[in-house]
């Protein structure tokens, strides 16, 4: 079943077209990795879906619910959550804090201005579980602004995985990290992803973080799909060959 | 907690010692205290930095001074439904102001509280416009109790409301909502990707912070006896903003002690010259730049040096 469906979307800057009649899908349980140069439309293909930015024409369906027209943080109250390209953090909580202010939004309570010791618990217990997954309790009391690069990144995953997310929306995952931060943060989302249990949809453009996390792929080039299939498929593709691989295998 | 109790019965005691004139002046600062403590919900916990407080002050004073003046509402009360009503005015506000964010917010604030005060010198019948409000009564009540009247009185209802109105704000930045505000001082984009409607719990928070500056402008009116345009002028709001500044941002005492301190520098120096501002103008460019964390700041880093 698909979770996360794109009928013919598309987004115009005046003369420019960023996507172009974008029609695809993502099926419940699976990893898939939006791939493409620079410049393909990945990102603003992503805010599309996320809700930062209205097509032009088209339509964004959720489990079935049109959502082409809802604002960002209704999406995100459906269970789509996300990581940013440049981290985006609250840099002086501590990152326990931060998990808990993440999962704190999936409460019905979030807003309680009076109590709520009830809210900062459950909260604070899905927090703490997530930041386990991904390996960061030996740093949850610190500010997450004196992190590592590579620690940041892994916390934004965390917040987003707090909040238990039906589609886990990642902007490139292992932007601006090092060569082995990126292989660090490879082997803890691959085996997070192998748990199951997540449905991904990740926009990346270093080929070996694709070929390593994602079953399945869909590849964009000048803001339109030219390939979609899993990673042997779309590696032998004579038309992503020529457009984007460009002598990489 | 001990602190709050301590400084609690030391305000208490106060005046069976002091003389009548120095009550007065630290009834003032209680008011002062509030109004700034209130301004510092907004600046401190949700960044939203406000050049037009006065709003507040003035409609809370204005609603207060015209509830006594017309109607036998028992003082208390009437200070009450004047805070209530500065909150709910400030809904509107807050939904025009909140559109904009940053420093066009902040002219926002300015031009609705000009606005205010432009209405106050035309609206005769409801403001008195340049004459203000003369002669504000101190309603006794309720069960036509006349305690809140006479000086004493009136000092505890002050301090009752200034304590009342802390406990309340404490518990608001402590709960979920406040957990909220921080992330929204801190990265607001990433609050509203987190699935919080951002722009609803500013519209909240600066009613709060209107509700509570309306109480304290409903404490001023009966205190001082008179409402006048000034209560909603620029001047006011730059005032304000520079005692929560120097007290302390984000710590609700500090705002506080910053209000004490900016009414004691202004009576002792003003008795010296008539360019008090100028010296206290120095001073606040002496916070800013060498303690930008306030007096609070100050006195925890002191205490934690020593201890």
């Amino acid at each position: 079943m698909a979770l996360l469906e794109l009928n013919g979307l598309s987004k115009r800057y005046g003369g420019i077209v960023a996507v172009d009649q974008v029609t695809m899908a993502v099926e419940l349980g699976e990893v898939r990795a939006i791939i493409g140069p620079n410049g393909a439309g990945k990102t603003s293909l992503f805010h599309l879906i996320t809700g930062v930015v209205k097509p032009t024409e088209g339509e964004v369906v959720f489990d079935g619910h049109r959502i082409t027209a809802m604002p960002a943080h209704s999406r995100c109250q459906l269970g789509m959550s996300r990581t940013f390209q440049i981290t985006a953090l609250f840099p002086e909580m501590s990152a326990r804090d931060n998990t808990r202010l993440a999962a704190q939004a999936r409460d019905k309570q979030r807003w309680r201005p009076l109590g709520g010791a009830a809210v900062f618990a459950e909260a604070s217990r899905r927090g703490d579980a997530a930041l386990e997954r991904l390996g960061l309790t030996h740093v949850a009391d610190r500010p997450a602004g004196l992190l590592s690069h590579g620690d940041q990144r892994l916390l934004e995953v965390a917040m987003a995985l707090a909040q238990q997310p039906r589609l886990l929306l990642m902007d490139e995952p292992t932007q601006g990290l090092s060569v082995e931060e990126t292989a660090q943060a490879v082997e803890v989302l691959a085996g997070l992803f192998r748990d199951g249990g997540l449905t991904v949809l990740l926009v990346e453009h270093d080929m070996e973080v694709v070929f390593r996390l994602a079953e399945k792929i869909t590849v964009l080039h000048r803001g339109a799909v030219i390939a979609d299939g899993d990673p042997e498929t779309v590696k032998a593709d004579p038309a992503v060959q020529s457009a984007y691989l460009g002598g990489y295998t | 907690m001990r602190m709050m109790i301590a400084v609690a019965v030391l305000l208490a005691l106060l005046p069976l010692g002091l003389p009548p004139y120095a009550m007065t002046l630290l009834t003032e600062a209680l008011i002062m205290g509030l109004f700034a403590m209130s301004l510092d919900l907004m600046v401190g916990y949700a960044r939203l930095i406000s050049f037009g407080h006065a709003a507040a002050y003035g409609l809370g004073a204005y609603t207060c001074g015209n509830i006594l003046l017309h109607t036998d509402i028992p003082l208390p009360f009437a200070v009450l439904l004047a805070g209530a009503f500065s909150g709910l005015v400030a809904v509107g506000v807050a939904w025009v102001c909140t559109q904009a964010t940053g420093v066009s917010f902040s002219m926002l604030t300015l031009a609705f509280a000009q606005l205010l005060y432009a209405v106050a010198f035309k609206w005769t019948s409801v403001t008195g416009a340049s004459d203000g409000l003369a002669g504000i009564p101190r309603r006794p009540g309720p069960f036509g109790t006349t305690y809140f009247a006479t000086k004493t009185g009136f000092y505890y209802l002050t301090m009752a409301c200034l304590f009342g109105a802390f406990v309340f704000a404490r518990a608001v930045v402590r709960s979920p909502f406040g957990a909220v505000l921080r992330g929204i001082r801190e990265n607001e984009a990433k609050t509203l990707s987190l699935g919080y409607n951002t722009r609803l719990y500013k519209i909240a928070v600066v009613a709060l912070s209107y509700m509570l500056g309306g109480v304290a402008g409903a404490l001023y009116a009966p205190f001082a006896g008179f409402a006048n345009t000034e209560l909603l002028f620029w001047l006011l709001s730059g005032q304000v903003l520079i005692m929560v500044i120097v007290g302390g941002t984000g710590t609700l005492v500090g705002p506080i002690l910053g209000a004490a301190f900016f009414l004691l520098v202004q009576q002792q120096l003003s008795t010296y010259t008539d360019s008090w501002a100028l010296f206290f103008g120095v001073i606040f460019i002496l916070f800013v730049l060498f303690a930008p964390e306030g007096i609070l700041g100050i006195a925890r880093r002191r205490s934690a040096r020593a201890g």
